[in-house]
């Protein structure tokens, strides 16, 4: 999506705005004289002039100003892909070639040329009313293209002396690796990390979280955002196509052509519609003809059931009411990457969360130490060989230690991570074991003593790790994680919307039930390892319909598993392309508002489906009964389009 | 397999975005095709073979337009 392209759409609104004006000063006289004529037996016009006066005036409205419609209903029938255009052309076309043949004198015949041109004029209408209607639709995400900074203000070294001075370019021209400067008040042009400075940052408009992040060295900012007090030095990581508020753009644009399967039956209805419609009107017409023997009436019956048949409002329910509902979403840092996903979300009956990064911050820290030998040793011989991994928790360990004053860790030899249990690893002569009690069970090492110490430690919800030196365990260090704030109103709403939480975890029972029990999650599946928890979710598909929310990095099999993946991040750390939502905020109160969200919009999308289907069911019978007027056909066939669309827009009113 | 956007204009209504759908499945090498009418575009998962001029062929002749063909 670039900037000309709105100015297309923009363009097609201002084309047909200016095809209604012309359309109906030609139209609105020919419907005085014509009315005037029928209701009140006024003759405006001398009888002998009428039909001449008809043609003329009429030709311009059909021929000239609806020359795109008509040219493209030809091409229907010249290449057999029959479009709405065909059904509009053949209408208009036959009605004004009544008013030739009435004026040549050679059928006697009702001459239905003023009708033509009523019926292109309102048709027009029609169509700029829906134009604009569409353009609404796709207001959220026109704002989001709108949303990124134009310049910049980087530093580059100027002249020989290689002194660094502020210039002002163009957001495209920022490099990666450019420093550039963000003032207070203004917008962060591109993706990037700070380098120097400290604020805060409003990052609503991306991820919908209102209350502005504090940035310091090591951050990172988000491009478009606004910076809120300081001064900030930040360096380019992602520049172009590749930046975050780029991605949700792509992301968006590419959901629109995902189908939602309850519109599969509109798809198929459409793909046949025009040429089944052609028929019916030509079967119609005969019947018609063949019964009354009335020629001037069949045409006008066959006529009607040309333009009342309305394709539109089929194929445009789905798509307007999705483009509304991930515009809403857009806003609020909810991203539908699948219109299945929205379907689906209402069969939801069981929602899976992870634990780590998902229901926690996913920042382990050091709660508590149990050291049978000196404090500090114990975190130096931890520290050496946690050291060694770059797991969460180990990254926590080491940071403990080096902040209660291990210097320098030593040398390890013969290092091994056992997944999901531990490390081990020789210091000196001796050989250390960090990990949990399973892991101590394996290697036949004896936790008897430090049994009660354990189920403390556990029950405060930490997750625990035993150190043993040569066999035997000699301290306990237990790391926690703390909560997300909403993470319990958000868990407390699911549960009273009657859904069944789950959460998964490779902790142990005791552990993970402390968790639980503190957000809220009745049900917890303890000890599963990361390759485990897609089965895990299979296994509760069985029972019901599975959401999953995770963080779509180590998660991505279990996201891709269950009916529905929700990816969770936060700021510019999420796997986009693992969830069938994508959550740009890593608040679990947008999992709520995510089905909020889904099933506002399917109901939506359902609502529009029916109003479609039952305006063609009821409309095309009246016409062929020949009840309706072909321009109030005309009418009702625009109309039927306009409250698709409009009633799409309609779901903005929902609370999400 | 590649995946191309086409940026078409002309298309206003559903039938046309289902005519445009059938037209590019039926060339070679086109697996899926699907228009959104939203964007006016139309998202095509195609073999890395199939040709970018028979699809704008194919949707000039039904009267519409390709005014922009990305990820080519």
């Amino acid at each position: 999506m670039d900037h000309d392209e709105e100015s297309f759409e923009d363009r097609e609104i201002r084309t047909w705005k200016l095809k209604l004006i012309w359309a109906w000063i030609l139209t609105i006289p020919i419907a005085i004289v014509m009315l005037s004529d029928r209701i009140f037996g006024m003759s405006l016009i001398p009888e002998s002039y009428m039909a001449i006066v008809l043609l003329v005036v009429s030709f311009p409205v059909v021929f000239i100003i609806g020359f795109s419609t008509i040219k493209s209903g030809l091409k229907g029938f010249t290449s057999f892909y029959f479009n709405m255009d065909s059904l509009i052309m053949l209408g208009t076309v036959i009605a004004y070639l009544t008013g030739i043949i009435a004026f040549s004198g050679l059928i006697a015949i009702q001459d239905y040329s003023g009708i033509s041109a009523m019926i292109m004029a309102f048709f027009i209408t029609g169509k700029y009313v829906e134009t604009k209607a569409r353009g609404r639709a796709t207001r959220e995400i026109k704002k989001l293209l709108e949303l990124g900074a134009k310049k910049a203000r980087v530093l580059r070294k100027v002249g020989k002396s290689g002194k660094e001075e502020e210039v002002e370019i163009d957001v495209s021209e920022v490099k990666l690796g450019d420093i550039f400067i963000v003032k207070p008040g203004e917008k962060i042009p591109t993706d990037g990390i700070v380098v120097k400075g400290e604020s805060s940052v409003d990052e609503s408009m991306i991820t919908g979280e209102s209350i502005p992040n504090d940035k310091i060295k090591g951050a990172n900012v988000i491009g478009a955002t606004i910076n809120q007090d300081g001064i900030l030095y930040v360096k380019a990581t992602k520049v172009g196509s590749d930046t975050f508020l780029s991605h949700i753009i792509q992301l968006i644009e590419e959901a629109q052509s995902t189908k939602v399967p309850i519109q599969k039956m509109a798809d198929k209805i459409t793909s046949i519609f025009v040429p089944a419609i052609l028929v019916v009107s030509v079967l119609t017409f005969l019947g018609w003809f063949f019964i009354s023997k009335d020629l001037s009436k069949s045409i006008g019956v066959g006529v009607a059931v040309l333009v009342i048949a309305c394709p539109c409002a089929l194929g445009l329910a789905t798509p307007t009411a999705l483009m509304v509902g991930s515009g809403m979403g857009a806003k609020k840092g909810i991203l539908i990457r699948k219109g299945e996903a929205i379907q689906t979300m209402k069969e939801i009956k069981i929602v899976v969360f992870d634990k780590t990064g998902t229901i926690t911050k996913g920042k382990p820290e050091v709660r508590e130490v149990y050291s049978k030998i000196p404090g500090k040793s114990l975190l130096d011989l931890v520290g050496s060989l946690e050291k060694q991994s770059e797991h969460p928790i180990a990254k926590s360990i080491v940071a403990y230690a080096e902040s209660n004053g291990v210097g320098r860790f030593k040398q390890v030899k013969k290092f091994k991570t056992l997944r999901g249990r531990g490390l081990e690893g020789e210091i000196g002569r001796n050989k250390i074991v960090v990990g949990n009690s399973l892991l101590m069970k394996e290697k036949n090492i004896s936790v008897k003593e430090f049994e009660n110490k354990i189920d403390s430690f556990e029950e405060k919800g930490y997750t625990t790790m035993l150190i043993s030196k040569n066999k035997r365990v000699i301290g306990l260090i237990g790391v926690a994680d703390d909560v997300k704030e909403d993470s319990v109103s958000a868990v407390k709403k699911l549960n009273s919307g009657g859904f069944r939480t789950v959460m998964i975890t490779g902790d142990n029972e005791r552990t993970a039930k402390a968790i639980a029990e503190r957000v809220g999650i009745k049900e917890v599946l303890a000890n599963v390892l990361p390759e485990d928890k897609a089965n895990k979710v299979k296994e509760l598909q069985k029972r019901a319909m599975v959401a999953f929310v995770g963080d779509g990095i180590n998660d991505a099999p279990a996201l891709k598993q269950a009916n529905v993946g929700i990816a969770i991040g936060t700021g510019t750390d999420i796997a986009i392309e693992a969830g069938d939502i994508v959550l740009a905020n890593g608040s679990l109160n947008g999992v709520v508002s995510a089905i909020r969200l889904s099933r506002a919009t399917f109901s939506k999308i359902k609502q529009n489906l029916f109003w479609a289907f039952a305006y063609n069911v009821v409309a095309l019978p009246l016409a062929i009964a020949g009840v309706v007027h072909p321009v109030i056909a005309e009418i009702a066939m625009a109309l039927s389009s306009i409250t698709v669309v409009t009633n799409a827009n309609l779901l903005r009113r929902k609370k999400i | 397999m590649k995946k191309i956007k086409l940026k078409i204009q002309g298309m206003h209504c559903a039938s046309c975005a289902s005519n445009v759908e059938r037209a590019l499945k039926k060339i070679k090498g086109v697996n899926e095709a699907n228009v959104s009418l939203m964007t006016n575009k139309c998202f095509v998962e195609a073999e890395d073979g199939a040709s970018v001029e028979e699809m704008k062929k194919a949707i000039d002749k039904m009267g519409y337009k390709v005014v922009g063909v990305e990820g080519a």
